[in-house]
């Protein structure tokens, strides 16, 4: 019994995550750990993608991107011994995609006599469409995609789809989320990065919005009033707006209790908490 | 660069023509419609309700009646001054016209062309 229990507790105690690792504030810039995305893509554009120093990640539009899908005509195929090689046209370019063979899948292959069992519907033929599924590499000098997945399309709505969705990813990352009033429109939301910051920003109007007017108006003068790093005083807050101390100091509390300001030199000295 | 060629709608046959003025560097583009007509060497598609194209085909071109295609292809003069159509470099079957919704190619077409950095080189 005894040797169960002290099992249990030593099994709890070992497991589980770090806490603060994953608590670092979504930057979008921390590596390829953070982007797990799959982003709808022309072949124009991965040709496009730019890599802003060597080894790092390939950004479409200003955003990282780690896996791309794209649709497009199979120009050729050539099938070595470790890799299929298929030459992929979308109408806006070309592009060379690798699937690697998996071994155990190639020994099945080599029981069965050389050939996949063939449903007919899973196989890429010549001329025909595929969905590939892959992240952007190079070799040497050459731009290919290093696929996960390469299937046929059979419906031209898929295709469709693509495209579109394509596009709408496109006016996404350049003019920011749909029905930002504008907001994002002007170009310098240009990024998923600011699109993070400005959801920051209305988290905190939306805390400041339940607050007693008195609290908004500090708040106000604190992000207006030139100060160095240690905020404002109390007192000072309260001869610039002209209040009492004691009205100050409350709506104060109710500031520091929503996380919106913070106190820097003293209990007294309050700063804008910036993310 | 690679041949890039544009989707587009009857309507836009006159822009890729090689004697359209501005300096359009292709003039290859593709098409996507329903065979309506054959004649030999050449064929109709009829492209939703954007009009029809005649088609000239190659040697080793087969179409079937009734089915949707796309089509890549030059466009070209046709003879006898019937205006343009289409010399076939390739065509993809893709079956029947009731599986595809026309519409959305209408949105495709427009979105290639209003978006264009997405999918083509400046000319």
């Amino acid at each position: 019994m005894d040797n169960y229990n002290n099992y249990g507790s030593g099994g709890g105690g070992g497991g589980g995550f770090m806490p603060g690792e994953t608590n670092s504030p979504s930057g979008g810039k921390s590596g390829d750990r953070d982007n797990k995305t799959l982003r709808p893509v022309t072949i124009k554009q991965v040709n496009d993608a730019s890599q802003p120093y060597p080894e790092a990640n390939y950004q479409i539009d200003n955003a990282d991107v780690a896996n791309v899908l794209i649709i497009g005509q199979v120009r050729n195929i050539s099938s070595q011994s470790t890799n299929i090689t298929y030459k992929i046209d979308d109408g806006t370019g070309e592009v060379e995609v690798k699937k690697w063979v998996d071994s155990a899948t190639a020994d099945n292959m080599d029981m069965d006599g050389g050939k996949p069992p063939g449903d007919g519907k899973s196989e890429v033929k010549t001329d025909g469409y595929a969905r590939v599924f892959g992240a952007i590499k190079s070799f040497g000098h050459k731009r290919y995609i290093g696929a996960h997945s390469v299937r046929p399309v059979t419906d031209i709505n898929e295709l469709h789809c693509h495209v579109l969705e394509a596009t709408a990813v496109h006016l996404f990352f350049t003019r920011g989320p749909p029905g930002g009033a504008g907001a994002g429109a002007n170009g310098a939301a240009g990024d998923a990065v600011m699109g993070g910051a400005d959801d920051y920003g209305a988290g905190q109007n939306r805390a400041l919005a339940s607050m007693s007017p008195l609290a908004k108006k500090i708040y106000n003068l604190l992000k207006t009033e030139p100060q160095d790093d240690t905020g404002l005083h109390m007192q000072q807050i309260a001869s610039k707006l002209n209040l009492p101390a004691t009205d100050v100091a409350r709506a104060g509390e109710e500031l520091l209790g929503a996380g919106v300001i913070f106190s820097t030199m003293d209990e007294q000295t309050w700063a804008i908490l910036e993310y | 660069m690679s041949l890039q060629t544009p989707r587009i709608l009857p309507a836009h046959l006159h822009a890729f023509h090689p004697s359209s003025s501005g300096p359009r560097s292709t003039h290859t583009v593709r098409l996507l419609g329903t065979v309506s007509a054959l004649h030999g060497d050449t064929a109709t598609i009829t492209c939703g309700g954007n009009g029809d194209v005649t088609l000239i085909l190659k040697p080793d071109s087969h179409l079937q009646m009734g089915k949707l295609v796309e089509v890549i292809g030059k466009v070209a003069d046709l003879e006898g001054g019937q205006g343009l159509g289409i010399r076939v470099l390739g065509t993809t079957d893709w079956g029947n016209p009731a599986d595809c919704d026309y519409k959305i190619y209408e949105q495709v077409v427009e979105a290639t062309h209003r978006f264009k950095s997405v999918f083509y080189d400046a000319e």
